[in-house]
């Protein structure tokens, strides 16, 4: 079913004159899951919703004109907001039951009526069952409403009226047995404290003047809590202390109303100041805030701060100059840190190139003495180096004598031995032996 | 008539067994549609220890239309109004944001748990709600200073 019809529907149903099930006196407790989100009442003819959520017609009814925007074609669920079209009227038919089933008093309990039921069966016990529902009252001529159960077999009006004989009162023949027994004022009744007796409607009079009542203290509202007979009222009231200092009580009373109505005020003008008081501080919070970005223009924030205080009151201007100096000794203090890190600096600065300075020192010198060594080993070397030079040079004069000599003493001796072998021998020996000092000169090099 | 029929039922069982922390009455007898509530300040907040005084209006279209809810105590809270009024701002209670099956307790739950966890980013009052980010132990103290100045009187 969509919107149109739907609201038709329930724009019919609600012009059905029955019984508002929702303002019945609920005897037994219910499943908190047959309550309708709405109304908060167990679901009075449900309906449900494509997103499985369901509401009483009624209340889905009001919701939809509540909540559709213009005419739309499609509202919010009341429950989860899903965009919605449809409406679907059959729900199960155990969920219908369980609500029908919850047990309710007759709307006609205060009348009387003590019938509890299923609330499914309350329409019908009104209309038809319950005596004490409201029906026209069989006189026609008459037009007023009477309760069934007053219905006479016969049919008779009961509108009329008659004359009670002991009070001489017009009572409608309706409410004459309670009258009669109950209402009468010339029913007799007894006083409870004197034990007199007396007409109905004397009984108020005479408790005012019973002498036998109970009556309490003057001075109750300051403490007293005694009950006194009220022949004996004046004999208390003598001796009672609160009624002397009652005066003084009342006065103190009033001192105290009027001091608490003046520290009201009181509080009233402080809330006022101290509002005031916030709204300055947070002016010139922001005013500071505005100054620490921009500092290089300090003299122009502290003009602007001062025309802003100049709009608020004067206790603002104190408190502008207070927050200017405070705002000026932190800019010193900054300004103080800035040096000595800047201090700071320098020294780790010239700390540094004088540790790097030693060191370089240390270094050149370290290099001097190995350059020194290693000069000294030089000349070591070479000093070593010498003698075996001259001596190689030595030995290779002192051979070629040598061998000079052998081959003049072989000539010698030749014609004795046949010596052309061993004069060949001599001189390849000869063309040998210059070679080696070269080879041991060489060898010098190395070194 | 229907809405009185809630707004009772509502109130009946807020009064029988109240959240934690909660208290409600009528502001007037008579009068089903103002609600007085007291709010003690959450544990673990700054707002310990005081007990706030919420007012709570229910519009005649009830429950189609959403409560308002404002705060009868000064209080120190990015949500809430800084002025005479103390308009509270819960995004439930908007209208394009309320649903009828939202119930009152739900209602006053979220506003204690908005004292617990503040929504800057949802704030009406934007200075709180800066220094809420920036400087939370400033925050923190001005909110207990004030507790304890207008929550905590007794009043």
């Amino acid at each position: 079913m969509d919107i149109k019809s739907f609201l038709e529907l329930e724009a019919a149903s609600s012009s059905e004159d029955s019984l508002d099930l929702r303002s019945l006196d609920l005897v037994s407790s219910y499943d908190s899951h047959l309550m309708c989100p709405i109304c908060h009442c167990p679901f009075v003819q449900p309906v449900r919703l494509d997103c499985d959520h369901v509401f009483c017609q009624q209340c889905l009814g009001s919701a939809i004109i509540t909540f559709r925007s213009a005419d739309a074609n499609e509202f919010p669920c009341p429950s989860c907001r899903t965009p919605t079209t449809r409406i679907s009227m059959s729900v199960p038919r155990l969920l219908v039951n369980m609500c029908d089933e919850i047990q309710v008093r007759c709307p006609s309990a205060e009348a009387g009526c003590e019938e509890v039921l299923p609330r499914g069966h309350v329409q019908s016990h009104v209309q038809k069952y319950c005596g004490f529902r409201l029906v026209p009252c069989p006189d026609e001529s008459c037009g007023k409403m009477l309760r069934q159960k007053d219905l006479q077999t016969d049919g008779r009006c009961l509108h009329g009226y008659c004359r009670c004989e002991r009070c001489s009162e017009d009572v409608m023949e309706r409410d004459f047995e309670d009258h009669d027994k109950v209402l009468c004022p010339s029913l007799e009744a007894t006083c409870n404290d004197c034990g007199s007796t007396m007409r109905r409607q004397e009984l108020t009079k005479h408790a005012e003047t019973c002498s036998e009542v109970s009556i309490p203290c003057a001075a109750s509202q300051y403490g007293c809590k005694s009950k006194v007979r009220r022949v004996d009222i004046g004999t208390h009231e003598a001796q009672c202390p609160l009624i002397s200092i009652g005066p003084y009580l009342e006065a103190q009373n009033t001192r105290l109303k009027q001091l608490e109505l003046t520290t009201r005020h009181l509080q009233q003008r402080n809330e006022i100041f101290e509002d005031g008081m916030a709204s300055i501080r947070a002016s010139l919070a922001e005013s500071a805030r505005a100054g620490n970005g921009a500092r290089s223009t300090q003299g122009g924030d502290r003009d602007r701060a001062r025309t802003e205080v100049d709009e608020s009151t004067e206790m603002a201007n104190a408190f502008s100059s207070h927050t200017t100096q405070y705002l000026l000794s932190l800019h010193e203090s900054l300004r103080e840190e800035v040096n000595q890190m800047s201090h700071a600096l320098t020294d780790l600065d010239t700390r540094a190139s004088m540790t790097i300075m030693n060191e370089c020192l240390r270094i050149k010198e370290d290099m001097a003495h190995t350059n020194a060594a290693l000069n000294s080993v030089r000349m070591q070397v070479q000093w070593l180096m010498n003698p075996r030079l001259h001596n190689g040079n030595r030995a290779n004069v002192m051979r070629a004598n040598s061998t000079s000599n052998d081959s003049s003493r072989t000539s010698l001796t030749s014609t004795s031995v046949p010596g052309p072998s061993s004069n060949g021998a001599s001189s390849i020996l000869g063309s040998l032996r210059p070679r080696r000092p070269s080879d041991s000169g060489r060898e010098g090099t190395k070194l | 008539m229907a809405s009185q029929k809630r707004i009772g039922k509502e109130l009946s069982e807020l009064t029988a067994s109240p959240p934690e922390g909660i208290s409600v009455e009528l502001a007037d007898e008579a009068d089903l549609f103002k609600w007085k509530v007291f709010m003690n300040g959450p544990e673990g907040s700054p707002y310990e220890g005081g007990k706030f005084l919420v007012n709570l209006t229910l519009p005649n279209e009830y429950p189609f239309k959403p409560p308002t809810v404002s705060f009868g105590t000064k209080i120190y809270h990015p949500n809430v109004t800084n002025d005479e009024k103390g308009s509270m701002c819960l995004g439930m209670l908007r209208a394009d944001e309320w649903k009828p099956s939202s119930k009152i307790a739900a209602v006053l739950e979220f506003a204690r748990q908005l004292l617990l966890e503040p929504m800057p980013d949802d704030a009406v009052e934007g200075r709180i709600a800066e220094q809420y980010k920036s400087d939370r132990k400033r925050y923190d103290e001005i909110a207990r200073e004030w507790t304890r100045k207008w929550a905590m009187s007794g009043q």
